[in-house]
């Protein structure tokens, strides 16, 4: 009963994708062109929260390894308390842009996560490769919002985050666990 | 230039779309004998089937007898180097046998696991593997502070939704927010950390090795496991109500999450001694369960008056004292009279609670718990009739002693539920369970 690796990888690169079009869609056209549609607020939050909840069903299966169900739990937690800080920040509840930091927190911890559970060196396998990218590309993406925090009104913080979603979509689409990196190119597989 | 460089990346990103073959990380996919099973002839040879090419040492997989005698000898890999065969000698029936595994993936690390079997008889659970060790110190801290996060994540709600009912001021609102919710993240957090030393006392591995330590059986064959699957969702689901509650400023969605919470601690009754002993029974498990709620709410009532209402909101002291006196004589009886039902099922001689561990540990708990009621009397015959009458005692280091007390009486509690209890005195013979 335990779904395949890239089955559960392939749903978050989705949910993943959604959000970085929705976030993407925001940079573009401006946060108050966005949100005159109050409900388009809600679009990145909820998504973090549900994609949360979808962690923890996934860190369950997880057992395969005790790595492997830290990593996810980490994932789930950082998802569940960044989506809600930010459902609160739109529901006016938090009004600091500090509270960005928080995003920032859960997408570095996530960072590390990936950076440590993946043990083997880059050029190991492809999901060895595309973990060191994707935990990278966590760890510098979290200065995004760190950056918002200090500069709230600066754009480009709000289109590098964006961006950012949209290419962790591309790697996790790309994940094939012990598939070699480049795929047929690069050997049996 | 800026062309190639684009087309680099285009044509990287496309290669790395291609499909090819798809295998998750390195593990155990299937055994003969199968985890756990029992099966009528011994076998000649053990057969592991793993996920992906894996190098072996002859002593890759060892079968282990109950006297710990290793009974297999030349594991070797099949030519694809998934398959794992080891060859077995001297099983008999009616033994059961351990299976201690480590090969060493493609990657340069070594998984390893273990899994039981018996011959004519049934396995017994991977915790009571040969070679595993009991629970320690760290599994009683470890359930201690998983059953003081459930009583904060139990206690609070229930003195919300049946004591301070109606609205709040914000800051003791936001208090109660993030108790709970705090108590719930921790919950989740030690719930894993429990499980993993349940696990690691059975695997015996150092701990760099126990990161890839395979939990499968622990998590799909005993009961603790099943139990810490359904609490881990269940509490996410808890923690996700709370934060909703919170954030939508929908306080009714308390109510779904307390009595959620309610019954996710049914999670330890069921997977505890009331549900693996051989005298086991349904009434022992509801009372084991009403026990543990009465408990987890009496405790974490205590701590969220002294440490949120009392330095919060002085306004409400005396209503959530009086509330919460008043709720507090069900929760006494119901803990009083469902521990003295446990205390019988589990020590079917008086003498057992002299002679064993599991008695000792019970008459530690049993003083500390006097201790605690005797100085709940004291506020419920002394400080209450005053805080009705208008007065203001000071109140608050009494019950921040009561509730070290009751934290005391937890961590009693935690040692108390890891202890092996007597065996029943006619019940059958004891048996290998699935805890």
């Amino acid at each position: 009963m335990v779904p395949r690796a890239e089955t559960a990888h392939w749903l978050a690169a989705a949910v993943v994708l959604l959000v970085g079009l929705i976030l993407l869609s925001e940079a573009i056209v401006g946060t108050e062109v966005f949100r005159r549609r109050r409900w388009r607020a809600y679009l990145f939050p909820s998504l973090a929260l549900g994609s949360a909840v979808f962690l923890w069903v996934i860190t369950i299966f997880s057992t395969f390894s005790t790595m492997h169900l830290l990593a996810h739990a980490v994932w789930a937690e950082a998802a569940m308390v960044a989506g809600a800080v930010q459902l609160a920040v739109v529901r006016g509840k938090l009004r600091s842009p500090s509270w960005s930091l928080v995003t920032a927190g859960a997408i570095l911890a996530s960072g590390v996560a990936f950076l440590v559970h993946e043990s083997n060196p880059w050029l190991y396998s492809r999901a060895a490769f595309l973990h060191h990218v994707i935990g990278w590309l966590l760890v510098a993406a979290a200065l995004f919002p760190a950056a918002q925090a200090l500069r709230p009104r600066r754009q480009v913080w709000q289109a590098g985050f964006a961006l950012t979603w949209v290419v962790l979509a591309i790697l996790l689409f790309a994940d094939r666990d012990a598939a070699p990196i480049f795929g047929r190119f690069g050997g049996s597989g | 230039m800026r062309r190639t460089f684009a087309l680099a990346v285009v044509g990287a990103a496309a290669a790395l779309l291609l499909p090819a073959a798809a295998l998750p990380h390195a593990g155990l996919l299937a055994t003969s004998p199968e985890t756990q099973s029992s099966i009528a002839s011994a076998p000649r040879i053990l057969v592991l089937r793993f996920n992906e090419p894996v190098l072996v040492a002859p002593d890759a997989v060892k079968v282990l007898a109950e006297d710990g005698t290793v009974l297999s000898r030349d594991a070797r890999a099949s030519a694809d180097g998934k398959v794992v065969i080891a060859r077995v000698a001297g099983l008999r029936k009616g033994a059961a046998y351990t299976v201690r595994w480590r090969v060493t993936g493609q990657d340069g690390h070594s998984p390893t696991g273990l899994y039981t079997f018996g011959v004519g008889v049934p396995a017994p659970p991977p915790t009571e593997a040969v070679g595993a060790q009991g629970t320690t110190w760290r599994d009683d801290v470890a359930r201690w502070l998983l059953f003081a996060s459930l009583a904060l994540v139990i206690g609070p709600l229930a003195l919300r939704v049946l004591v301070l009912r109606g609205p709040l001021p914000a800051r003791l609102e936001r208090r109660f927010h993030l108790l709970t919710t705090v108590a719930a993240f921790a919950f989740l957090n030690l719930g894993i950390l429990a499980f993993v030393l349940r696990a690691s006392n059975a695997l015996q591995v150092p701990v760099a090795d126990l990161l890839y330590g395979d939990l499968q059986p622990f998590a799909e064959k005993t009961r603790f496991g099943v139990a810490f699957l359904v609490l881990t969702l269940g509490l996410g689901t808890v923690a996700t109500l709370l934060l909703f509650a919170w954030v939508l400023d929908q306080l009714v969605l308390r109510v779904p999450a307390l009595v959620l919470s309610l019954l996710l601690a049914s999670g330890f009754s069921l997977s505890g001694h009331q549900a693996t002993e051989p005298n086991a029974s349904a009434a022992a498990q509801l009372a084991d369960w009403l026990h543990l709620v009465a408990a987890a709410v009496w405790i974490g009532g205590l701590v969220t008056l002294a440490f949120v209402v009392w330095p919060v909101a002085p306004t409400l002291r005396a209503r959530a004292f009086l509330g919460f006196a008043r709720l507090s004589v069900g929760l006494v009886g119901v803990m009083v009279l469902a521990g003295v039902y446990l205390a019988l099922v589990r020590l079917p001689t008086v003498t057992d609670l002299w002679e064993t561990d599991y008695g000792r540990v019970l008459i530690v708990k049993l003083a500390i718990v006097t201790v605690a009621l005797s100085w709940g009397a004291v506020h419920h015959f002394v400080v209450r009739p005053r805080l009705e009458a208008g007065e203001q005692p000071r109140v608050r280091p009494s019950l921040v002693g009561e509730t070290a007390v009751a934290l005391a009486v937890l961590l009693a509690a935690a040692v108390l539920t890891n202890a092996t209890p007597p065996p029943p005195e006619d019940g059958p013979a004891a048996a290998p369970t699935v805890r």
